[in-house]
Formats: structure tokens, C-alpha cells, sequence
């Protein structure tokens, strides 16, 4: 047995006794091989732990953060009574209603109207946690009606935007409240990535005086359920469902608490891995230049070792112990770290997430994060393990400079490729979006592929300059090109780096300048909502009263699509990037005549006059998600009653217009006599956007006002936020790859002070020799930045316009500053080098040789 | 061509100060060919740096092609010896990364003197290696290594030739070559030559052998022409 362990495994208790022995030489040498692995191991375990906290925060907060076991949501209109008596005889049962909607100041003398986020609460709510208010009070007594006027609870942000305080009056809608107090705590506040308008929250009861209940008025009724304790709570959804299968709620349970913020939380999980996993392969190649060099050193020993008999094999298993030593110290100082930086992240910024994380030890994330490490560690210690085992031991006789070249066998060339394929495949299989992965690992080869041939190319151009006019620029150049130049070592570590950076900063300036520049020059100022039918005249009279102009209005419902092609959605297969859409409610709206702008893909539209079966006209993009087309159907529940439509014709929306646009349009004849509302986009110049503002909350009390400005804002610094983020874990790939420079400077420092005393003793002053320095630090960070330019914006053109079917536009500054900073950076770390090898006293270096 | 007087010389060590020369006054004429010969250690390499400039003696005056070079800085030095002296080293010191073409021409650049590869190529040419001239260090053998490094002495023609122990890496026969190019270019060019070397019959083709001992000067003797 052991024989045949043997003959599979090798010797491996001998090889780890010689490797005992050489260790005992100290680790001199291995500091970045140590620092380049703990870095990225480091930002892969500590993304990989804040991120399960926050998720660990969600399952144990899930009753909290749903404010129930489940919850049940229907738009426009309440449960019937029916519905409710089921429900409540299910578990305790509270009523939530919640819909945006406009409060302003009751005095005249008071702030501006403001957008506020109403929520309406029964005498049960809340189930689960504490409703806290600053001043500290009752539910009852914030609520309750003294002196015949109803007290509301706002957060502090409304205090400030309406002008008020606590003590005056607001009114919303019709109806005249106190603000009694602040609200501290709002245990089911969750987590909406476009809350636009702060809280306030009253009872139900104050909910009626304001007048906003009316049909079609854009409401969520939600219906909370605390069941028994020992319930499962999927089987009561079942249950439900079973009783009412077209009651056309959404339900969601336990497991879908926060479900936004999960899939959010998923995503920038797995792209600010991805980025720290490209740190890793960054310092992957400081591991192997370390290694390299390393074994290079031991060339002797090896030769020593083989000519007394010791097998090439044994050679291998001799370092590769001593390396996967080294290597699991730096995995452990990078766990670590990852382990700490946590509870950090937590301490700085855990009061401005929606959910207490629960920062801890957990496992998961740090395995894989070693299991990372210690994979990029081997797949980059192979070759030069590989070159060490073919040291022949006629190197003892006849010397083998460094330089010579030992080839590997295809044998290690299969290994290293073995090694890599696994490495991506446990990458996509743990991505919760592989495609993403998948282009991560086709991007991260072609970067290893580009670069070296990039830096080749410009060798080979820095060789082909015959005689160039100065003699530092040819020692500048000769030093890019020379035998056992860091041209590409320094490319691929710095230039990896750089490409991520310049990667991240582009499809965050992408996304920026889609809300903050390209849309506001033909975007509406203002979306208005919930405008009643017989304020329709009214309203187009104020706006155009108030300087508005570029009105476009439409009647708009609401509701989810059941069935596609007959089928329940739940049992049809639907591509992810399309789920969104049976998600939740879906705006409708109809029309005679193609809306403005429509682009039909397929079909043809209905004739103005059509008064036949239903027909809808539907979104191209969700019906390739859904699997349908022309002449299939749909079927929409809308206020509880299914309408089955056959698609006539597809159309492409672009929703960054922001205009108005709907996924579905009916033709004439199904939905004219359903409860609807009215919404409105209007331009206005931005002298006259406060008088349009003014003109309607003034006058319309029920109709809100959502400014795209500050829905713009809102989106503009979340996504200034999540590249924040990026740009920190991007950070430790530029701050790795400087390590591999840092390795590849010290590793040519011996021979910058020989050709620094070599021409001080031929009569060259400092300056021209600190000129030459400079001429080949700035070319290889130029040479650099123009490769990570070219290749980050490819990576990021390839995001922005085949993944978010973005405009693309290329900010040059970005470009500029990019190539600014890599020159910078090589300079300042050459130079610092550079600096000892001026002051080096020749005689020491002449005499010694 | 040389004069020095009470040429002192003190490095540091990690056991203190150690004193390399001690007070050595010397006069070495235009033209003449003088050895410097004695035991390891006995401070005749350091005393070659002085006379180019590449050290600083501690104290004494050090004057050499009229130039005093006591008083000139770091950079002052450099452009002394790019305009009077050629240095050759036991470890030949050419730049890797340059041909054997931009290695000789690389003093003319610095001096920004005119058509500089074309008097390297010359150069290259009189020490027998115009079919050498765009290779590698690396690619050259020890011999022609020093080849290229006595044309690169040469090219500028210095007044003063350094040479510090030139044949000490070389077989017998290449490096009886080396000397033979060596003292036929001092003749031919009228340079003085100083030349470190353990080698006595190689001092003896000097015009004087100066022998050195613990950081002095123990004899210094004229050699019959």
C-alpha cells in the first residue's frame, strides 16, 4: 500500500525533511510573495465575510425587516373582506398601506411642499420589533386624534424639507396633521434602492381624512401575517394561494425578506470579488517572480542535490513543500486581515446600512478565500517549479547563468493548464451570476495574454531605435529590451492593476454621465402622478399657466402579469434578466395610436378605430425573455381581474429617455372603464421649475410630485457609493501590483548600481545619469497606461454597451489621469530605488569585483 | 602628469576607521608608464581612485593633468575624468544592456563630442574587433570583453591610462595580448600610463615600478629603458 502511495504521490517525507532543513534559512526574500498573496486573500475574505454579515443580519432581522411571517401586496386596491377573515384566522393580521405622496406645511409662512413616502398603520402594527420615536412615545399617542386633528410621525430629513417642527401642522392630501414626533426606528423600513421621499406615517383612521384613497390612486394596501409559533410558513402561502389563486397578490415569505437588497447585495458581492480575485492573479505574478528567482539562487543545490543522486521528482516535491509552506503563511496572514477588516468596515459605515450586520467568524467565505489563495499560489509557482526540476547536474561543472533557459515538459505545461481550469471553474460555479464570471475569466486571460504581447511588441520597438540620439535614452531603451528585463513583468503586474482601475473608474463615469449629463437636456423636470380623471384639464391649464411645457400625459393602472401564454408565471421559465417583470406590479396604460417615438420590432399596431378582443402591445426585450411573440398571450391581473390579451406588436423601450413607457399598451376597448389615474412628465427651464412645482402642489393636493432631479441624485450617489467600493478593492490590485514592481526593482537594483558607477567612472554626472533612470521609468508607465487604457476600455466598453445596453462615451481625462498616475507611480518607485545606486561609492563596487 | 602630496586615505569598517593610505607624495611625468605593484590589501587599487578621481583621498593634495582635484564636487570629477582620463578593470565593467559599439562610444556622448560612433567604430577596429561590434557583453569572451574595455579607455584619448590589474581574469596568453594592445596604444597616443598589477614582469615593461606597502610608498624604482 504504502509502496503504491509511493508511486503515486512520491516521497514526500524526505522531500519535507530537505525542505525542513533549507527553511531553516529564514524566509529572506519572500516578503512579496508573502505581501502579494495576504493582499488579495485579504480583500476575497473580507468582502466575502462583510457580505455574508450583512446577509447573516437579514436572516435573523427577516421577520422584522418583512414585518411579518408573510406578507401579502396588492396595488390600487384593498383585500376584500373575505380575503381578510382567511387571513386573519391564519395568525395575527395587520394592515399596511403606503403610497407616495406630496405634505406641505399647513402655515403659509412654512418650507416648500415635499415628497414623502405615507405610510398608514393599524393598531396590531407592528408585528415584529419596535416602532421608536424621538421624543420616545406611544404608538397611540403619535397617532391619536387631540382636538379633533390626527398626530403623524415623520422622519427628520421631512422636518428639514418641509420647513416644520414638531408641534406644527402638515397637510397631505385634504387633511390637516400634527407633527407629534420623530421617528428613531422603523423596524420594517427595509431597503428601496429609489426611496425618494422621507416617512411619515400616520393611523388609518387619520389615512381617511386626507381624501388620497381613491380608485386608481397609486397604493400598496400590504397584509402581515404572524403565525404560530411551529408554522411553516411555505406551507401557509400555500395554503393561501390554494384559496385564492387569482387574487392576484404578491406574497412573499421568510426567505424573501429584503429580497431587493439581497439580490443586491449578491451582485456587488460578486464584482467586488471579482475585482479582488483579479488582485490575487496580479499577485500572482509577484509569486512567481519571486519563486523564479528564488529557485534561480538554488541552482547550485539543485545541481549539488541531483549529482548525489536525488531525482528530478524529488527536486520538485523538495521546493514545492518549501513554497506551499510560504504559501500558506501568507494565505493565513491574508485570513487574518480578512477576518479583522470586517468588524472595521462595520465600526465606519454599519449604522448607514439597512440591516444590523452580523460581523463574524464565518467559514464559508474564508475557505474560499484561502482556497483562492493557495490555487493562484500553485498555478503561479508551477513554471518556475517546473524550469527548477530540469536543472541538470552538469550545472555544477559548467555554471548555468540565470538567464539560460530551461524549457518544462509538456507534462507541467497539462498541470498548470489543470490547475487554472479548476481555479476557473469553482469561480463561475460560485458566482451567483456565472455569465459574469465567465467573462471575468475570459477578460483575465486575454489580460495575461495581452499584456506580455504587448510588452513584447514594445521591446521589440525599444530594440529596433539604432543608435538613439542620447546616450541615457539608449540606456533607457536598451534597459526596456535587454536579456532578463521586468518590461513584462512590470506590464502584466502594474498593467493588470491599472486595467482594473481604469476599468472600474470608466463604467462608473459611464453610469454617472447616463443620469447626471446625457439625460437632463432632453429629460422632463418633473413626473407627475395619481392625477384624477377630472383634474385632468385643470392640471394641463396649471402647467401651462406655470411656464411648463413638453407635456405628455396618459392614463396609467397597474398590475402583474399571472399567465404568460396560458401558463402561471411560477411555472414558466424566464430568462433572469426578464424576471424583474412578474416581480411586481407592471405600469399599463392604452392608446388608439403608437405613442410618440414608438419603435415597432414586430407586428403591426391596431387601427385607431379598433374595438375588437383584447390586444396589447408588448416590450420586445421581456417578450424574448418570456419566450413569446406575436399572436401569443398574456394574461394581466389588474384590481383583481384577469385580462387575457394576444400580443400584436413588440416594441423597444429605452428607459433612459425617461419618458413615458410602458411595458404594455392595450388597444382601445378593455381598459377605459377600469379605476385609473393619470400621470404626467413636464420640462420646464430651471428658472421656471419651482413655479410649476408651486403652481401644482398648490392646487392639487392629491397629485405627487417626483422632481427627476432629486430622482436623479438619489440614483447618482448610490452609484458614487458602489464605485467607491469598487475603486477600494481595485486599490489593492494597484497596490499589489506595485509590490510585483517593488520585487522587480530590487531584483535589477544590483545591475542600476553597476551602469550607475560604470558611467560616473566614464565621466557622466548625476543628472544624466538620474536621466536616464527617468527616461526608462516614464516609458515603461507610459507604455503601461497606454496598454491598461486600451484594454480597461475595452473590458468597459464591453460592460457598458453588450451588458447594460449603455450609450458608451470615453471620458479622456480618466485616460489622462490614468497614464499620469502609472508614469507617477513607476517613477516615484524606480527613483526611490534608484536614489541609493547614485549615492553608492564606486570604489567598493570596482574594487570587490 | 600626477602629483601628490601627503595623499592620506581613511574608510570606514565595522571595526572602526581604517586607514588605507597613509601620506603618500608622488610625482609621475607626461608620458611616462609607472606599475604599481605590492601585496594584496597594501592600497594600490585605492590610490589608482584617488588618482582618477573616483575616491577622496581624506586629506593631501591631489593634482593631476593640472587639474586639482581636491576642490572639484562630484559632478566635477565626473566631467575631469571624461575629458583626461581611460580606466581599465581587472572585471572589464562594461554596461550589459549596451553593444560593445555603445559601451566604447558612451564616454564621446557624455563629452557630447562629435561623430562618437564613428570614432568608436575606429576604435573597435584597432583593438582587432570590427567584426564584433554589435554584440552583447554577454556575447563577447573574456579577451574581447577587455578588448572593448581599452578601446572605450582609448576612444577619447585621455592623457592618463588607468589600468587595474587588466590581465587578472585572463588566461596567460590573452592577457599577454591585452598588454602587448595596451602599451603599443600608450605609445602611440603618448598617454601616461599607471597600470596596478601583481604581475612583475609585467611591471618590468614599465618605465618605473612604484612598490606599495601597508598604504605607503616602500620603493620606488626606475626601470633601465
Amino acid at each position: 500500500m504504502r509502496r503504491a502511495l509511493t508511486a503515486v504521490f512520491g516521497n514526500w517525507s524526505l522531500a519535507i525533511r530537505l525542505a525542513r532543513r533549507e527553511l531553516r534559512g529564514g524566509l529572506g526574500g519572500f516578503g512579496i510573495f508573502i505581501g502579494c498573496l495576504a493582499l488579495g486573500v485579504a480583500a476575497i475574505a473580507a468582502i466575502g465575510s462583510f457580505s455574508r454579515a450583512v446577509e447573516e443580519g437579514l436572516r435573523a432581522d427577516a421577520r422584522t425587516i418583512l414585518g411579518g411571517d408573510i406578507e401579502l401586496r396588492l396595488t390600487h386596491r384593498a383585500a376584500s373582506d373575505d380575503q381578510k377573515d382567511f387571513l386573519a384566522g391564519l395568525g395575527r393580521l395587520t394592515e399596511v398601506l403606503e403610497m407616495r405622496t406630496m405634505a406641505r406645511p399647513a402655515q403659509r409662512n412654512g418650507g416648500a411642499p415635499a415628497l414623502v413616502q405615507l405610510k398608514a398603520v393599524d393598531d396590531v402594527y407592528p408585528l415584529y420589533g419596535g416602532l421608536e420615536f424621538k421624543p420616545a412615545m406611544s404608538t397611540q399617542d403619535a397617532f391619536q386624534e387631540r382636538n379633533g386633528v390626527f398626530g403623524v410621525a415623520v422622519e427628520e430629513l421631512a422636518l428639514r424639507r418641509l420647513g416644520v417642527k414638531l408641534g406644527d401642522r402638515v397637510q397631505v392630501g385634504d387633511g390637516v396633521f400634527q407633527v407629534r414626533t420623530v421617528i428613531a426606528r422603523e423596524p420594517d423600513r427595509g431597503f428601496s434602492v429609489f426611496a425618494i421621499g422621507p416617512r411619515l406615517m400616520m393611523s388609518q383612521e387619520a389615512m381617511a381624512r386626507t381624501g388620497l384613497l381613491q380608485p386608481g390612486a397609486l397604493l400598496s394596501y400590504e397584509y402581515r401575517l404572524a403565525l404560530q409559533p411551529g408554522t411553516n410558513f411555505r406551507n401557509t402561502i400555500a395554503t393561501i394561494n390554494r384559496q385564492f389563486p387569482s387574487a392576484g397578490w404578491r406574497v412573499r415569505g421568510l426567505d424573501e425578506a429584503g429580497g431587493g437588497l439581497r439580490v443586491w447585495i449578491d451582485r456587488l458581492t460578486l464584482y467586488l470579488s471579482l475585482i479582488g480575485l483579479a488582485a490575487l492573479l496580479v499577485g500572482g505574478v509577484g509569486i512567481g517572480n519571486a519563486v523564479d528567482s528564488f529557485l534561480i539562487g538554488r541552482r547550485r543545490t539543485i545541481a549539488s542535490l541531483k549529482s548525489q543522486g536525488a531525482p528530478a521528482g524529488l527536486v520538485w516535491r523538495l521546493y514545492m513543500a518549501q513554497i506551499a509552506v510560504l504559501a500558506l503563511l501568507g494565505v493565513c496572514i491574508g485570513l487574518v486581515f480578512g477576518i479583522a477588516l470586517p468588524f472595521v468596515a462595520d465600526a465606519l459605515i454599519g449604522d448607514r446600512l439597512p440591516v444590523n450586520a452580523r460581523v463574524d467568524l464565518y467559514v464559508q467565505p474564508l475557505a474560499m478565500a484561502a482556497l483562492f489563495g493557495m490555487m493562484v499560489a500553485l498555478l503561479f509557482a508551477l513554471w518556475p517549479l517546473a524550469r527548477a526540476r530540469a536543472v541538470p547536474a552538469a550545472t555544477l561543472m559548467r555554471g548555468l547563468s540565470a538567464t539560460d533557459d530551461i524549457s518544462p515538459r509538456l507534462r507541467d505545461l497539462l498541470a498548470m493548464a489543470g490547475v487554472g481550469f479548476v481555479l476557473a471553474a469553482v469561480v463561475v460555479l460560485t458566482a451567483p451570476q456565472r455569465n459574469v464570471a465567465v467573462w471575468f475569466i475570459v477578460g483575465a486571460l486575454g489580460a495575461f495574454v495581452a499584456f506580455p504581447a504587448l510588452a513584447r511588441l514594445a521591446m521589440a520597438l525599444a530594440r529596433r531605435v539604432k543608435h538613439p540620439p542620447h546616450p541615457t535614452l539608449r540606456l533607457a531603451l536598451a534597459n526596456l529590451h535587454r536579456p532578463g528585463a521586468a518590461t513584462v513583468t512590470v506590464m502584466l503586474s502594474l498593467g493588470l492593476g491599472l486595467t482594473v482601475l481604469v476599468a472600474t473608474a470608466l463604467i462608473e463615469n459611464n453610469l454617472q454621465r447616463q443620469v447626471q449629463q446625457r439625460l437632463p437636456q432632453d429629460a422632463p423636470a418633473f413626473f407627475f402622478v395619481d392625477i384624477q380623471p377630472d383634474q385632468v384639464m385643470a392640471f394641463d391649464a396649471a402647467v401651462r399657466e406655470a411656464g411648463g411645457y413638453g407635456l405628455e400625459r396618459t392614463p396609467s393602472l397597474r398590475g402583474r402579469i399571472s399567465r404568460i401564454d396560458g401558463v402561471p408565471v411560477a411555472q414558466v421559465e424566464i430568462a433572469p434578466d426578464a424576471r424583474w417583470a412578474v416581480d411586481s406590479d407592471r405600469g399599463l396604460t392604452y392608446a388608439p395610436t403608437p405613442p410618440d417615438g414608438t419603435r415597432l420590432v414586430a407586428g403591426q399596431w391596431w387601427p385607431s378605430d379598433y374595438r375588437g378582443a383584447p390586444l396589447v402591445s408588448f416590450d420586445a426585450a421581456l417578450a424574448r425573455g418570456f419566450g413569446v411573440g406575436i399572436g401569443d398571450t398574456i394574461t394581466v391581473n389588474i384590481l383583481g381581474r384577469e385580462i387575457e390579451a394576444r400580443i400584436a406588436n413588440l416594441r423597444t423601450i429605452d428607459w433612459t429617455t425617461l419618458n413615458l413607457n410602458f411595458t404594455f399598451v392595450f388597444a382601445p376597448g378593455v381598459l377605459e372603464a377600469a379605476p385609473q389615474t393619470w400621470i404626467a412628465t413636464v420640462k420646464a427651464r430651471p428658472e421656471e421649475e419651482e413655479k410649476v412645482y408651486r403652481a401644482i402642489t398648490d392646487r392639487f393636493a392629491n397629485v405627487t410630485v417626483i422632481r427627476v432631479k432629486d430622482a436623479l441624485d438619489t440614483i447618482a450617489g448610490l452609484l458614487g457609493n458602489v464605485g467607491l467600493a469598487a475603486r477600494v478593492v481595485g486599490a489593492v490590485s494597484i497596490a499589489t501590483g506595485l509590490m510585483v514592481l517593488a520585487g522587480a526593482m530590487a531584483a535589477s537594483q544590483r545591475r542600476r548600481v553597476h551602469d550607475t558607477v560604470v558611467m560616473k567612472v566614464l565621466g557622466a554626472t548625476r543628472r544624466r545619469i538620474l536621466e536616464a533612470f527617468i527616461y526608462e521609468f516614464a516609458a515603461l508607465g507610459l507604455v503601461t497606461a497606454i496598454a491598461a487604457i486600451l484594454i480597461g476600455s475595452l473590458a468597459a466598453w464591453l460592460v457598458i454597451t453588450e451588458v447594460m445596453n449603455l450609450q458608451w462615451s470615453f471620458p479622456f481625462s480618466v485616460a489622462v489621469l490614468t497614464a499620469f498616475g502609472a508614469v507617477t507611480l513607476t517613477l516615484a518607485l524606480g527613483l526611490a530605488g534608484t536614489l541609493g545606486a547614485l549615492r553608492q561609492r564606486p570604489l567598493s563596487l570596482l574594487r570587490n569585483e | 602628469m600626477i602629483s601628490l602630496r601627503d595623499v592620506r586615505l581613511q574608510l570606514a569598517s565595522a571595526a572602526g576607521p581604517v586607514n588605507i593610505l597613509r601620506g603618500i607624495s608622488l610625482d609621475i611625468g607626461a608620458g611616462e608608464t609607472a606599475a604599481l605593484v605590492g601585496p594584496s590589501g597594501a592600497g594600490k587599487s585605492s590610490l589608482l581612485m584617488v588618482i582618477g578621481g573616483l575616491e577622496r583621498a581624506t586629506k593631501g593634495e591631489v593634482a593631476v593633468a593640472g587639474t586639482d582635484l581636491v576642490r572639484l564636487d562630484e559632478d566635477g570629477l565626473a566631467r575631469f575624468r571624461r575629458d583626461n582620463v581611460g580606466i581599465v578593470f581587472q572585471g572589464f565593467h562594461l554596461i550589459p544592456t549596451m553593444t560593445a559599439l555603445e559601451n566604447v562610444a558612451l564616454s564621446l556622448e557624455f563629452a557630447d563630442a562629435e561623430r562618437p560612433f564613428e570614432r568608436a567604430e575606429e576604435a573597435l577596429r584597432q583593438v582587432g574587433l570590427s567584426h564584433r561590434i554589435d554584440h552583447y557583453p554577454a556575447q563577447l569572451s573574456g579577451g574581447e570583453q577587455q578588448r572593448v574595455a581599452v578601446a572605450r579607455a582609448f576612444v577619447g584619448r585621455p592623457r592618463l591610462l588607468l589600468a587595474d590589474e587588466p590581465t587578472g581574469n585572463l588566461d596567460g596568453g590573452t592577457g599577454r595580448a591585452i598588454m602587448d594592445l595596451l602599451f603599443s596604444l600608450v605609445a602611440g597616443t603618448g598617454a601616461t600610463l599607471l597600470l596596478v598589477t601583481h604581475d612583475e614582469a609585467l611591471a618590468r615593461r614599465c618605465s618605473r615600478v612604484i612598490h606599495i606597502a601597508d598604504g605607503a610608498i616602500a620603493n620606488d624604482t626606475a626601470m633601465a629603458a
